[in-house]
């Protein structure tokens, strides 16, 4: 159905979207480091060039029947061929422009938020970096450009979570967030191994054909599905490795919100959506990847509840968002995983950009010293905050809703009750931590001084405010609350626009849909009626009933002392154990021996010299025995 | 012929040894022209002892460059060693070691 003059139009807009960010990199880092506008400006006309073209690639792309490869061979090893090119699909598209949108805003609410930050330049040289990175990510044909992408998402992610370096926490999350995810890159790597190694090369189109199953036994084909499945479980922050993310909050607020939304953990998720017919040949992994999404999601809902700081909050509901991704996809409803991703871009990167208004003007993380010092007088970030948090609770029309809905959907499609009924246990505790923030942040009357003249100034907007830096930060919140409210009307074009490219799909069934959305808006509805008696009503205490009990606050905030584990981990078998020995081998042998031979060459060297010693007579036993040898050897 | 060829190879390499001895752990030059001139002597003897055995004159004539070979290494090395002692005031070959 498409003519040359599509595929080169096609071809040609990939390669901008995907080159430009790049070139803004390169060009900010060598040419215009000092003169922070223009710097900012390249990256800001790169990634909406971005924009640009990948929307327009979404809709000459709309119909699309099946997906369309470029590659050109990058390196040939005797029978394995390793390409470089562009994948085009439905989920590739999507991904393409949530990227770009995402990225796009954020950079322009970078303006205002980064004013005058010293590293100005070198800030929007990372943004592009990592625009860069994701863009090209999401495109590529092979499991291995992909894995090299991935890496690079992961490098511009430490260099901007870390990127306050003169901070210690920061440089030290940064280290946190590269290292932990480095572990899980490890296991993907191997995973990617046995799947060359059985089907021939690198690409996703066969993972994900039927070659896949006839060429790789089932045993064989669950261990890379897991082992894969490790990269994802890093790279989007669950069960085992999720401690990165809640530190990886010392980075710019922007940085976050990028990072929680389009870029570094949606990674893992579109990783999923991307090798889904190939995971799901495996019934035993994707029984596993749901149990690792449902343990993450609890978890992760439960530390939000006790947190006081307002971007780690929003990070625990990350990871419990990505935790319910990871369940949708594991129960095998393709369509749910990615919409609940692309709704989730929109909200969650809302939320911290209006948390990052607060934080910006208040100059404080802390959810009591907001509504302490009136966060509220803030309109418009108040509006788009309150928008977007009813839509990660849940609530109808919101996009968060429908999502959500479509998740449930899935799982109840499951044999094993227990999914779901995790499931809408999380959506009680989703609603209940984000009202939480959202009470205690604006219903707070603890302690509030407002005076009467400041309210009437505000009351006309956001005139104290003032600056174009302000206003920099609203647009973007104004866009996205935007999306947040329409985005969950697109559900059903959205899924014949993916679907049209994936066959398997699980058919929905429509009695279990509506009696388990009810149940969940009922059950969003008790959480926000529950935080509000406890933080929200007049004379309320402010003390959640998680407070109450203190070992279970305890165990809670402290992560459910994962971090403790880790820390033991590394002290007592990794330091005391492995390096120990390996640094003892170090030592003793490897060092020892070197030493030995230097010595015995030494040693040697002073024999030999002894005939050296410039006596004529040795040199003439030398002759003999030279001519005795050679005798020997010419006789015999 | 009287004595077996074996006899005679066996007395002319322990002879060569014994030269090849005194040639290199003696600590005196002259010992050491000496050391040179007993395997001389030792090769003479067995081509004299070859040409026996194969009834072939060329041993013989050989000899006979040998030993006039012999006669003025022994001049030229004792005029030298000579010189040696009249710079050095010793016979002792550690002493000339310019070349070191």
């Amino acid at each position: 159905m498409f003519s040359f003059i599509g595929n080169y139009a096609t071809l040609s807009a990939v390669l901008v979207a995907t080159l430009l960010p790049f070139i803004a990199f390169l060009a900010i880092l060598i040419f215009t480091r000092s003169n922070t506008r223009l710097s900012s400006r390249l990256s800001i006309g790169a990634v909406s060039v971005s924009l640009g073209c990948a929307l327009l690639l979404l809709l000459m792309n709309w119909h699309l029947e099946k997906p369309i490869e470029y590659s050109a061979v990058w390196l040939v090893s005797s029978a394995v061929e390793i390409p470089f090119g562009f994948l085009i699909d439905p989920l590739s598209l999507l991904m393409l422009a949530i990227v770009a949108a995402i990225s796009f805003l954020v950079q322009v609410y970078s303006l205002g938020y980064m004013e005058g930050d010293p590293g100005f330049s070198r800030y929007y040289a990372f943004m592009s970096l990592f625009a860069w990175a994701m863009l090209s990510l999401t495109v590529s044909p092979t499991i291995l450009q992909l894995y090299i992408f991935w890496e690079l998402v992961g490098l511009s992610s430490y260099l901007l979570i870390g990127f306050w370096y003169e901070k210690f926490s920061a440089s030290q999350a940064g280290k946190k967030a590269f290292v932990m995810t480095r572990t899980g890159d490890v296991a993907f790597f191997l995973g990617i191994l046995i799947v060359l190694y059985h089907i021939g090369n690198f690409s996703i189109l066969e993972m994900n054909g039927p070659q896949a199953a006839e060429r790789m036994a089932p045993s064989v084909l669950t261990l890379s599905a897991l082992l894969i499945f490790c990269g994802i479980i890093g790279k989007s922050a669950q069960f085992p490795l999720l401690t990165w993310l809640p530190d990886a909050m010392e980075g710019p607020t922007p940085v976050s919100a990028l990072l929680h939304s389009a870029t570094m953990v949606a990674a893992g998720v579109f990783l999923f959506a991307r090798l889904f017919p190939f995971f799901s040949l495996s019934p035993a992994a994707m029984e596993i990847f749901l149990a690792i999404g449902t343990i993450s999601m609890l978890l992760a809902s439960t530390m939000a509840m006790v947190s006081r700081d307002i971007k780690k909050v929003w990070a625990y509901s990350t990871i419990s968002q990505l935790g319910y991704m990871i369940m949708a996809l594991g129960a095998g409803s393709y369509f749910s995983g990615v919409f609940h991703l692309t709704t989730h871009a929109g909200f969650k990167s809302l939320l911290f950009l209006c948390s990052g208004v607060f934080i910006h003007h208040f100059e404080t993380n802390d959810i009591y010293e907001l509504g302490k010092l009136g966060a509220r007088r803030l309109k418009i970030p108040t509006v788009a905050i309150v928008v977007a948090s009813a839509a990660l609770a849940g609530l109808p029309p919101l996009s968060g809703y429908f999502s959500k809905e479509a998740i449930l959907a899935g799982l109840s499609a499951k044999a094993n009750p227990l999914w779901l009924s995790a499931a809408l246990f999380g959506v009680f505790l989703t609603s209940y931590y984000t009202f939480r923030v959202i009470f205690v942040v604006f219903l707070s009357r603890i302690g509030e001084e407002k005076p009467e003249g400041r309210s009437s100034d505000t009351a006309g907007g956001a005139g104290h405010t003032g600056g174009s830096g302000y206003w920099f930060m609203a647009w973007p919140l104004i866009v996205l609350a935007a999306v947040t409210l329409i985005l969950g009307f697109f559900e059903i074009p959205l899924k014949s626009f993916l679907t049209g490219g994936v066959a398997s799909v699980v058919p929905r069934e429509g009695g279990a849909v509506s009696w388990a959305g009810h149940l969940a808006l009922g059950l969003a509805l008790f959480g926000v009626f529950l935080s509000w008696f406890e933080f929200g009503r007049p004379n309320a205490r402010q003390i959640g009933f998680i407070e109450s009990i203190p070992p279970l606050f305890k165990l809670f905030s402290e992560r459910w002392y994962l971090d403790h584990f880790y820390r033991f981990f590394v002290t007592h078998v990794i330091d005391r154990g492995i390096s120990y020995l390996c640094y003892q081998n170090d030592n003793k042998v490897i060092d020892g021996s070197i030493d030995k031979m230097c010595e015995s060459t030494v040693e040697g060297g002073e024999v030999v010299a002894l005939w050296h010693l410039s006596m004529v007579q040795y040199r003439l036993l030398i002759m003999f025995a030279v001519i005795a040898l050679l005798s020997i050897y010419f006789f015999f | 012929m009287i004595v077996p060829f074996g006899h005679v190879l066996i007395f002319a390499g322990i002879l060569f040894l014994l030269g090849m001895f005194c040639a290199v752990s003696r600590r005196n030059l002259i010992m050491i022209v000496l050391g040179i001139e007993i395997m001389l002597n030792s090769a003479s003897l067995l081509f004299v002892a070859s040409a026996l055995r194969w009834q072939n004159m060329e041993g013989q004539a050989f000899v006979l460059f040998v030993l006039a070979v012999a006669a003025t290494e022994v001049s030229v090395g004792l005029a030298i060693i000579v010189y040696a002692y009249k710079r050095t005031g010793s016979f002792d070959p550690s002493n000339f070691n310019l070349l070191k």
